[in-house]
């Protein structure tokens, strides 16, 4: 028990100093100098990614304790959801062009957990960010009528492997892309709606496209 | 675009490092005034002297209350509005969890690690939302419920993007004047859309308040299988249980809320109050216990908790710790009137059970001292109150006290089955059939005569007999909805007896204080509204439904 308390303690400490590191470096402005904006955007990157990492492996532990009940799906708007995630992309690499879309067919407001789900799409944007060459597309779609959020970078596209892995819905590797990927299915599954369940779709499309439908 | 130059924030976080961090980000989203508090207290203190635009508060807050009760407190007292954005932070581990426990929710949740630039997005769309709804709130908060449902209508025609979050607010504003078919339908109309927790717990809500508890009940059930750490789901489940009789199905589906969520007083205290109801002594010490520790930082703490427990332990036979209950917490206590009555009363009480007939005899006469000079107390004081002045062998004083209570209370099986036994407990049995009659007989003649009265048209000699009922059971709720009804229909049909409503608004806002959350309120203060209206009158904003005891 003494120890649960313990590691329980550690991990809160370590999640506010991450919110600390991350407000931190986004209080450093950026300058317009290689030099300094580079590493600057770099840190922030590194800080995200942290912070992503912890919270979706502690997710993760948590379902494997005894499955995720989305409590807060509630009615949000589509076109919020996706200019929030594009600022949010933008904020991280200046130098990426970012452009979001809504298609005309996608309702204004949507039925989903929108805190759990823009975590499953800020992985794919820490991914997109890292491959793509200068382009990366954000866009609300209606496919199957369910709810298709996805991330579209220029970059060379998934690696075989991975695709062929999430496509016949094999377990996928704990660590980096895999760990992230594990966490979006997650987190698209649990959203269901009229017996319809949430999805996770990879594909190469123009670049890598990550893109979750919720129903 | 949103202008942060004129906002105001509050930052509510036990540690140093991240208020700063707080306050570095929100001045460079362009805000200059941010205040800081590292406690619940504090915030309240806060809150108190300066109005806020927005509050971003921790869940965690620490030993003493969590962010979400902080919320409650401040909605509560009234320091803080619906035009006031609450940001709440928490750490991932709690989130679902504190999602389902907030029957009242923060306007969002921020989920721990994040950055800067979420939080801004995610203020910048609260903001915009609360302009949208700016004049429908203000409506709402003057009780112009009218104008509110007509805002809601409006935007729900002109703002998709705000669609569900207009349908339910017009929710609320539907319940709150008492229109409850037309809720249900609104929330039927919801639940077609996407079957949400808040949505269903509103047509549950609805129902409950349109007597249809069974119904009510089913559909919840349903619900906290699905979704267990739904708590507000197991509290209106234990009410509709409590309403149909149920009381063994109630306190279980209340012991499922106090066990996933065990922090909240008044829950803690509803179990203890069922329990007791039940005969389950210890369930009920424990929950009354948990009440008043738990109670220490809360503004829900009142003097009839420590009432509650005392009652418990006396009742076990633990006559020493019913008074250590007193002793313990007498300075809590002489800060007001109804506490020194509480503490005059349990402590004669206990005396009186250890055969200590003279101590017993002076706590009640400090206690009837305290009566005297206007102190109040709940029913089930005064009967304490009157089996110890019974015991002392003052019995025309308990016969007072027993025939204010029953005067007060002649609906209530309950608390008359409890005078009886307190005299049957006397061996005087016979005494007690007179004592009540005595007491209750007027109100129940003058009651029926209004009703008979007001039923063949005669409104104005009805509304005499219902004032004059009203004036003798003052903490009857019933009898003042009742009065004010009649009083309302006889203005409608002759306006030359506007002067009546004077007394409507005097009995309302007493009903209001003694039963806020009872089912025909609502529905009341609309009419009188449109009463005043339809005279001209200009209405008096309605006063805080506060359901604070007297003298706290």
């Amino acid at each position: 028990m003494e120890d649960n308390d313990l590691y329980a303690a550690l991990l809160h400490e370590m999640k506010n100093n991450l919110v600390l590191l991350a407000m931190t470096l986004d209080n450093i402005p950026h300058c317009g100098e290689e030099l300094h904006d580079a590493p600057l955007d770099a840190a922030r990157l590194l800080a995200q990614r942290t912070s992503e990492r912890l919270l979706q492996s502690l997710l993760i532990y948590k379902n494997s304790q005894g499955g995720v009940i989305l409590n807060a799906v509630d009615a949000y708007s589509t076109e919020d959801f996706v200019q929030e995630l594009a600022q949010h992309t933008r904020s991280l690499k200046g130098t990426l062009t970012v452009t979001a879309e809504v298609d005309d067919e996608v309702p204004a407001i949507w039925f989903f957990d929108r805190n759990m789900l823009e975590m499953a799409m800020i992985n794919a944007v820490h991914n997109s960010i890292s491959y793509a060459r200068q382009q990366i597309h954000i866009r609300a779609s209606i496919r199957d009528g369910m709810l298709a959020i996805s991330v579209r970078d220029d970059s060379d596209g998934y690696p075989a492997h991975i695709l062929e892995a999430v496509a016949e819905d094999r377990t996928l590797q704990t660590s980096g892309t895999g760990l992230g990927l594990r966490f979006a299915r997650l987190i698209a599954r649990a959203h269901q709606n009229e017996g319809k369940v949430g999805e996770l779709r990879l594909y190469n499309e123009n670049g890598a496209v990550f893109e979750i439908r919720v129903p | 675009m949103i202008e942060y130059k004129t906002k105001t924030a509050l930052v509510i976080d036990d540690y140093p490092n991240m208020r700063s961090a707080f306050r570095t980000a929100l001045a460079a989203f362009g805000l200059t005034k941010v205040d800081m508090a590292a406690t619940a207290a504090e915030a309240l203190g806060r809150v108190k002297n300066t109005r806020y635009d927005i509050i971003i508060s921790d869940y965690n807050l620490g030993e003493s209350r969590d962010g979400q009760q902080l919320l409650e407190e401040m909605r509560h007292l009234g320091l803080i509005g619906l035009e006031t954005v609450y940001l709440m932070v928490t750490a991932e581990s709690l989130y679902e969890k504190v999602v389902a426990a907030a029957e009242l929710a923060p306007d969002d949740y921020l989920i721990k690690p994040f950055n800067a630039d979420i939080m801004r997005s995610r203020l910048d769309g609260i903001l915009a939302k609360k302009e949208a709804f700016a004049q429908t709130y203000r409506n709402f908060d003057r009780g112009e419920m009218e104008a509110a449902l007509a805002g809601c209508d409006e935007l729900m025609k002109t703002q998709p993007k705000y669609l569900v979050d207009a349908m339910r607010f017009k929710g609320e504003v539907l319940v709150a004047m008492g229109r409850f078919e037309e809720a249900s339908e609104l929330y039927n109309e919801i639940v077609r859309l996407r079957a949400v927790p808040w949505a269903r717990l509103g047509l549950a809500r609805t129902l409950h308040l349109r007597n249809k508890s069974g119904e009510a009940e089913r559909m919840l059930e349903d619900l906290v299988i699905q979704y267990p750490e739904l708590i507000p789901g197991h509290d209106l489940l234990a009410d509709v249980q409590i309403a149909q009789d149920k009381y063994q199905q109630a306190q279980v589906s209340l012991q499922r809320g106090v066990s996933t969520s065990g922090k909240s007083i008044l829950r803690q205290r509803r179990l203890g109050e069922v329990a007791y109801h039940n005969g389950d002594l210890n369930t009920a010490e424990s929950a009354f216990d948990a009440t008043v520790q738990k109670g220490k930082y809360s503004i829900f703490l009142a003097p009839n908790d420590f009432a509650n427990l005392s009652r418990v332990y006396i009742e076990q036979g633990e006559t020493s710790d019913a008074m250590r209950v007193i002793q313990d917490n007498r300075k809590l206590l002489q800060e007001s009137d109804e506490g020194k009555l509480v503490s005059s009363v349990m402590m004669g009480l206990a005396h009186s059970r250890n055969g200590n007939a003279a101590e017993a005899e002076r706590h009640m006469k400090d206690a009837l001292k305290m009566k005297q000079l206007g102190a109040a107390g709940k029913p089930e004081l005064l009967l304490d109150m009157a089996e110890g002045c019974l015991k002392a062998g003052l019995a025309d004083e308990a016969a007072a006290l027993v025939g204010e209570v029953a005067r007060n209370a002649h609906d209530s099986e309950r608390l008359l089955a409890k005078a009886k036994s307190i005299y049957n407990d006397a061996g005087k049995a016979e005494v007690a059939q007179d004592v009540i009659k005595q007491a209750t007989e007027h109100v129940v003649r003058l009651s029926k005569e209004g009703a008979l009265l007001a039923q063949r048209g005669d409104l104005i000699s009805a509304t005499r007999q219902l004032f004059q009922a009203a004036k003798e059971a003052p903490r009857n709720p019933r009898v003042l909805m009742n009065a004010a009804w009649v009083a309302m229909r006889l203005v409608e049909q002759d306006p030359s007896q506007s002067h009546e409503l004077a007394q409507v608004r005097l009995l309302l806002d007493d009903a209001a204080y003694l039963a806020p959350d009872h089912p025909r309120l609502g529905g009341l203060q609309t009419k009188l509204r449109s009463v005043e209206a339809a005279l001209g009158i200009k209405s008096a904003s309605p006063r805080k439904r506060t359901g604070q005891l007297n003298g706290r």
